[in-house]
């Protein structure tokens, strides 16, 4: 059963519905520091580890029962993170990080994976944070297909314009390419604007 | 073979193929490294499926992925209030020899690499 008529039954039996709300986006983009975040806030430890590698996250991470209450408001869900969306995986750029060739080849091989794991859970997740780079050009097929299958499936999501403490961030062009969706313009690492993305979740995913 | 190779395929011969076929047709050509261009779109659910069909096509050494661009155009709504994109042509290419694409409103340039040399297509 798809997810629009899920939640309509759900609705109509009065079911109380688990929000299950995954974070999408790039490789790199911030979805597991923004995990991190959000878990230390609500449950007091992270969820999984960051570096500046590419493809860190190769297989779906799961917080269940977490709870965010704001201003009397509570919002009950399990976060999904999932591995960075992209339509090409070269193990060559991974030698640049210092890798060798077996190890890059190996990360290569499990993102892969992990892409086509994080595309599965598309249909399973009733929320989705899209994490973006908000250093970077948004306009890129994975956004344009992640948004496309959400719209597509009625699912609600917000767009995050994350590391906007970098002064190459542009968190308008970002609004300018998406004006028909929320864009909430924080950074994951410095928790700087994340009491607004928590108003914004609660409003969208309760 | 020597060279870049690129299919044009109008809308009407995608029309009745299903969305696995359109899928299939789009690596088996990408694979031999031949750039395909679409007239209008993909849906949402076969852009998903390409690139999970991509992803479980990549081996490492010969081919490492796509990259799509889309062509939008601007169009007027019904009553000419607001105006909205619809995409005009969709370039499916080998991600190895798809170089640099510049996007503008209702313009496409890319450079594709072949061996040493490069094309430009605008």
């Amino acid at each position: 059963m798809n997810t629009f008529f899920r939640r309509l039954l759900d609705k109509l039996l009065r079911r109380k519905r688990k929000v299950k709300i995954g974070l999408y986006g790039h490789p790199n983009s911030g979805k597991t520091t923004l995990a991190n975040t959000i878990c230390e806030d609500w449950i007091g430890r992270p969820l999984g580890v960051i570096s500046d590698i590419p493809h860190e996250t190769r297989s779906v991470y799961k917080q269940e029962e977490v709870v965010i209450e704001k201003d009397g408001a509570k919002l009950y869900f399990d976060i999904i993170d999932t591995p960075g969306v992209a339509t090409k995986v070269d193990y060559k750029n991974f030698l640049k990080y210092g890798l060798s060739e077996r190890e890059a080849k190996e990360r290569a091989k499990e993102a892969t994976k992990g892409i086509i794991e994080a595309i599965k859970w598309l249909d399973d997740v009733t929320g989705v944070l899209l994490v973006m780079d908000s250093t970077e050009d948004p306009l890129t097929q994975a956004n344009i297909t992640i948004i496309g299958n959400l719209e597509a499936r009625k699912i609600p999501f917000l767009i995050i314009a994350n590391k906007i403490d970098l002064p190459e961030s542009s968190a308008d062009r970002i609004s300018a390419v998406f004006p028909q969706h929320t864009v909430v313009p924080i950074s994951a690492l410095h928790k700087e604007n994340i009491e607004e993305l928590y108003m914004e979740m609660v409003k969208k995913f309760r | 073979m020597e060279g870049l190779r690129m299919d044009f395929l109008s809308s009407k011969a995608l029309e009745d193929k299903s969305s696995i076929e359109k899928v299939s047709m789009i690596i088996e050509r990408v694979k031999d490294g031949d750039i395909l261009v679409l007239e209008g779109s993909l849906t949402p659910s076969e852009e998903a499926e390409l690139i999970e069909t991509t992803m479980r096509e990549i081996d490492i050494e010969n081919f490492v992925g796509i990259d799509i661009h889309t062509l939008e155009k601007d169009e007027k709504t019904l009553f000419g209030f607001s105006k909205k994109k619809t995409v005009g042509l969709t370039i499916i290419g080998p991600a190895n020899v798809m170089k640099t694409v510049k996007k503008r409103s209702n313009f496409l340039s890319m450079i594709a690499k072949i061996g040493d040399s490069s094309a430009s297509v605008h």
